[in-house]
C-alpha cells in the first residue's frame, strides 16, 4: 500500500487485498497518515482482487473519520467484482465510487 | 513442524485444515480457488464461494475460545458439474443463526459476513454441535464450459462395465468382511435378492432386519434422497408407526429439526442420545423421544443415496465402533445394490428399445416388393433406405390387370413401431381396395376416412401420393395427400412437369377432398415418385438439394433414354456426391417409371 498527499485529499493506491488479516492494520495506517488539514481519501482500488466484510468495515471505519472533517472517501477505479460486493452491500450508497 | 494448511485431493473433494489465524484463512482460501479454478468454475462462481468461505472463515477464526484454538479449522470442498457444496467445522462455542439476514444500517462497520454468504450461496445451513458446528454452503453451477453432458445416454457395453465394476466391489467387500464381522452370511444371503425381482424395499427389510440383530439395535428407519435431492422419502422402517411422510431439506436460512436432513446435509454420522435429546418437532422425535442411536448417510461414492437410522430405545448404552463399522459395510453394500438395480432397468429399457427397432425395421422390410411387375413395356423400380432410424416411408406398386399397375409412395410421419404399423396398414388397404378402372383420388378418400380416427388419436399423419397407370393407353392419373410432387419428363423435353393436385395428410380432416390430375406419358418419358428426404438433403454448405435440381437431373436422364437400373444407381450416387457423404442423413425411398 502507498499513500500521497494533495491539497486535502490522502490518496491510497497499491492496495491488494482487503480482508481480516490485514484490514485494521490498514484503517490505522490510512488513518495515521492523515494530516489535519486533510478531510478527504481517495483509495485507489484498481489493484484491489479481494475485499471481504472486515475490508468494508475498515472502509466504513475511515468513512466516518472523513465524515467528522466534513469531507468524504472515495472509492476510485474499483474492478467489476469488487464494484459488484459493493453494490451487493450497497455500499455504493456511503461511499462516492468513481471511474477515472 | 507439520505444513499448514494440511490438505487432501481426491479428485472431485478437497479437504483443508488449517490453524486458527487469519494468514492461513487466506492461504487456504487460496488452495480452495486453486481447486475450484481446476474444476472449470467460471470467474464469478470462484469469487463468490471465495468471498463466502472467507465470512465462514474469518468467523471460525475469530470466535474461538483459548480450548478451541488448539483445534484446527477444517474445511471440505465437494465439486459435482452442478453444485459446489462446502462444509466449515469451527470449534467456537458456535451461536444462533437468526432467523432473518439482512444488512445492517449503513454507517456499521461490522455485520455483512453473514449477508454475504447468504447472497453468494445458495443454500447456507449453520448446525451447532457440542464439539463442533459446522457451516454448510452450497453454490450451484452454471453450465460446466467444455463438459460432457451429465445426462448422456451410456450404451449397453457402459452399463454392463459398471455392473460388473459394482460386483467386483461387492466381492472385494465380501472377502474383507469374512474376516471380521459375522454379518457375511447376511449380505451373501441377500446379494443374490436383489437379482430376483424382490422390490427395492422388500431387499432393504430383509437386510436390514440382519443388521439390527447383528449390532442390537431396537429399530431403523430407512430414507433415500431423489437424484433432484432437496427432500427424503420414505423406503422402509422396522416398525409401522414411523412417519412415511417425505422430509424436505429447510429453505436457505430455515430451520431444520430432522436429524436425518442434518445427516443428509452435513453428510456425517449425526448422533442423538440423552445429551442430543431429538426434538419434539423431528418426525422420529415424535415416534421415539428418548431413544438414542444415528443417522449414517448412504454413499456411493460422492453421491447420497439417503440416510439410514438405526436407534435403541431408552436407557440404552450407544454403539460401539465396531458396529459402526458394520452398519458402514451393510450401508455401502444397500447403496451399490441400488444403484445396480438402477442400471439393470436403465438396461432393459435399452434392450426393449433395441427389440422395438428389430421390429419395426422387420415390418418394413416386408413391405418392400422384391421385384416390381411390369405391364404393357412399362418399366419400373423402386428404392426405400432408411437413415439412423426405422422410418414410416414406403411405396407399392399393385396390378389392376389389363395392363394397369396403381403406384401408391408414402411417408408415415413418426419413426418406429407405429410408423412401421400405419404403413402397413394402409398397404394393406391399398392392397384391399376394388382393382380396375379406379380413380386415385378415390382411393386416398376412402383411405382417410378409415384411417382418420386411428391417426389422430396419435397425432400421426401419412402423406401419400397415388399413381394409376394405363399400360395400354399410356394415361396417367394422380391424387396426392400432401405429399411430395411426382416429376416427370417426356421423351424429348428440356423440362420435368410436377405431378401435383391439392389435398391434405391422410389423418389431418375426416371429410378431406381429393383431385386426379391426369398426364399421358410419351415415349422415353421417365417418372420419379420420391418421398421429402431427397430434396431434403443437405451439402456442407447447408443447400437443398431441392426440387429444381431433381427435376433438371431427371429431365437430362430422359433425354439420355437412361435404363432405370442406371437412374436408381446414378441418383443415389448423386445425392451421395451433394451431400459429400455416404451417411444417409434422412430417409431416401424413390420409385422411378420408363414409359
Amino acid at each position: 500500500m502507498k499513500v500521497q498527499h494533495t491539497d486535502e485529499t490522502v490518496e491510497v493506491y497499491d492496495l491488494g487485498g482487503l480482508d481480516a488479516s490485514n484490514s485494521v492494520q490498514f484503517r490505522d495506517q490510512v488513518r495515521a497518515s492523515m494530516k489535519a488539514s486533510e478531510r478527504f481519501i481517495e483509495i485507489d482500488l484498481s489493484a484491489t482482487t479481494f475485499l471481504d466484510s472486515n475490508g468494508l468495515g475498515a472502509l466504513i471505519a475511515l468513512h466516518k473519520t472523513t465524515c467528522s472533517r466534513n469531507g468524504l472517501v472515495r472509492l476510485v477505479n474499483p474492478t467489476p467484482p469488487i464494484q459488484q460486493i459493493l453494490e451487493l452491500t450497497r455500499m455504493h450508497r456511503i461511499f462516492e465510487v468513481v471511474k477515472r | 513442524m507439520v505444513p499448514s494448511p494440511l490438505q487432501t485431493n481426491d479428485g472431485h473433494s478437497l479437504d483443508v485444515a488449517f490453524r486458527c489465524d487469519y494468514a492461513e484463512v487466506r492461504l487456504a482460501l487460496e488452495a480452495i480457488t486453486s481447486f475450484l479454478r481446476l474444476h472449470r468454475l467460471t470467474d464469478d462462481e470462484v469469487m463468490g464461494c471465495e468471498l463466502a468461505l472467507a465470512e465462514g472463515c474469518n468467523n471460525a477464526v475469530r470466535y474461538t475460545d483459548a480450548a478451541g484454538r488448539e483445534e484446527r479449522v477444517r474445511v471440505r470442498v465437494l465439486c459435482t458439474d452442478a453444485r459446489v457444496t462446502f462444509w466449515i467445522h469451527d470449534h467456537t462455542p458456535g451461536f444462533e443463526w437468526p432467523a432473518e439476514v439482512s444488512l445492517p444500517e449503513g454507517d456499521s462497520e461490522n455485520g455483512r459476513g453473514l449477508f454475504l454468504m447468504t447472497s453468494l450461496m445458495e443454500e447456507v445451513h449453520y448446525f451447532r454441535g457440542r464439539h463442533e458446528n459446522i457451516l454448510y454452503l452450497v453454490r450451484t453451477r452454471g453450465a460446466p464450459a467444455g463438459s460432457e453432458r451429465s445426462d448422456r445416454v451410456e450404451s449397453a457395453d457402459e452399463l454392463r462395465r459398471r455392473i460388473s465394476e459394482n460386483d467386483q466391489i461387492i466381492t472385494d467387500m465380501a472377502e474383507e468382511l469374512s474376516f471380521c464381522y459375522e454379518s457375511l452370511a447376511a449380505i451373501f444371503r441377500h446379494s443374490a435378492d436383489q437379482g430376483n425381482g424382490s422390490t427395492k424395499a422388500d431387499f432393504a427389510r430383509r437386510l436390514l432386519i440382519d443388521l439390527i440383530q447383528i449390532i442390537a439395535a431396537d429399530w431403523y428407519v430407512l430414507r433415500l434422497l431423489p437424484e433432484s435431492g432437496g427432500v427424503l422419502n420414505f423406503l422402509v422402517a422396522s416398525e409401522t408407526f414411523f412417519s412415511d411422510q417425505p422430509i424436505n431439506f429447510p429453505k436457505a436460512g430455515g430451520t431444520n429439526n430432522s436429524v436425518e436432513v442434518e445427516a443428509a446435509i452435513v453428510r456425517q454420522n449425526v448422533w442423538f442420545d440423552q445429551h442430543r435429546p431429538l426434538l419434539l418437532e423431528d418426525p422420529l422425535g415424535r415416534i421415539k423421544p428418548g431413544a438414542s442411536g444415528v443417522v449414517h448417510p448412504i454413499f456411493f461414492g460422492e453421491r447420497l443415496m439417503g440416510t439410514l437410522v438405526l436407534g435403541r430405545n431408552l436407557n440404552r448404552i450407544p454403539f460401539t465402533a465396531g458396529q459402526l463399522n458394520v452398519v458402514g459395510t451393510f450401508s455401502d453394500f444397500l447403496a451399490i445394490q441400488f444403484v445396480n438395480a438402477e442400471i439393470q432397468e436403465t438396461l432393459i429399457h435399452s434392450k426393449l428399445n433395441e427389440r422395438e427397432l428389430d421390429i419395426a425395421r422387420g415390418i418394413q422390410q416386408s413391405l418392400i416388393l422384391r421385384e416390381l411387375p411390369s405391364a404393357h413395356g412399362i418399366e419400373l423400380i423402386g428404392h426405400c433406405e432408411s437413415a439412423r432410424q426405422v422410418g414410416g416411408d414406403f411405396y407399392d406398386v399393385i396390378e389392376c390387370g389389363g395392363g394397369q399397375l396403381l403406384l401408391v409412395i408414402a411417408d408415415v410421419m413418426g419413426k418406429g413401431v407405429p410408423a412401421a404399423m400405419f404403413a402397413a396398414i394402409l398397404r394393406s388397404l391399398f392392397r384391399a381396395m376394388p382393382r380396375g378402372e379406379v380413380r386415385p383420388s378415390q382411393l386416398l378418400i376412402q383411405a382417410n376416412r378409415l384411417l382418420y380416427r386411428d391417426l389422430s388419436a396419435v397425432d400421426m399423419f401419412i402423406t401419400v401420393q397415388v399413381l394409376h397407370v394405363d399400360g395400354v393407353t399410356r394415361r396417367l392419373r394422380v391424387a396426392n395427400a400432401g405429399h411430395c410432387p411426382a416429376l416427370v419428363a417426356a421423351g424429348g423435353s428440356a423440362l420435368a412437369q410436377a405431378l401435383a393436385p391439392e389435398g391434405l395428410p391422410l389423418g389431418v380432416l375426416e371429410d378431406a377432398e381429393y383431385s386426379d390430375q391426369e398426364a399421358t406419358l410419351t415415349p422415353g418419358a421417365r417418372l420419379l415418385a420420391y418421398t421429402d428426404g431427397l430434396v431434403e438433403t443437405r451439402n456442407p454448405a447447408g443447400d437443398l438439394f431441392g426440387y429444381e435440381r431433381l427435376g433438371e437431373w431427371l429431365a437430362t436422364k430422359t433425354r439420355n433414354g437412361s435404363s432405370v437400373q442406371s437412374m436408381k444407381q446414378e441418383l443415389i450416387a448423386e445425392l451421395t456426391r451433394f451431400q459429400r457423404s455416404d451417411v444417409l442423413q434422412d430417409d431416401q425411398t424413390f420409385l422411378i417409371l420408363a414409359g
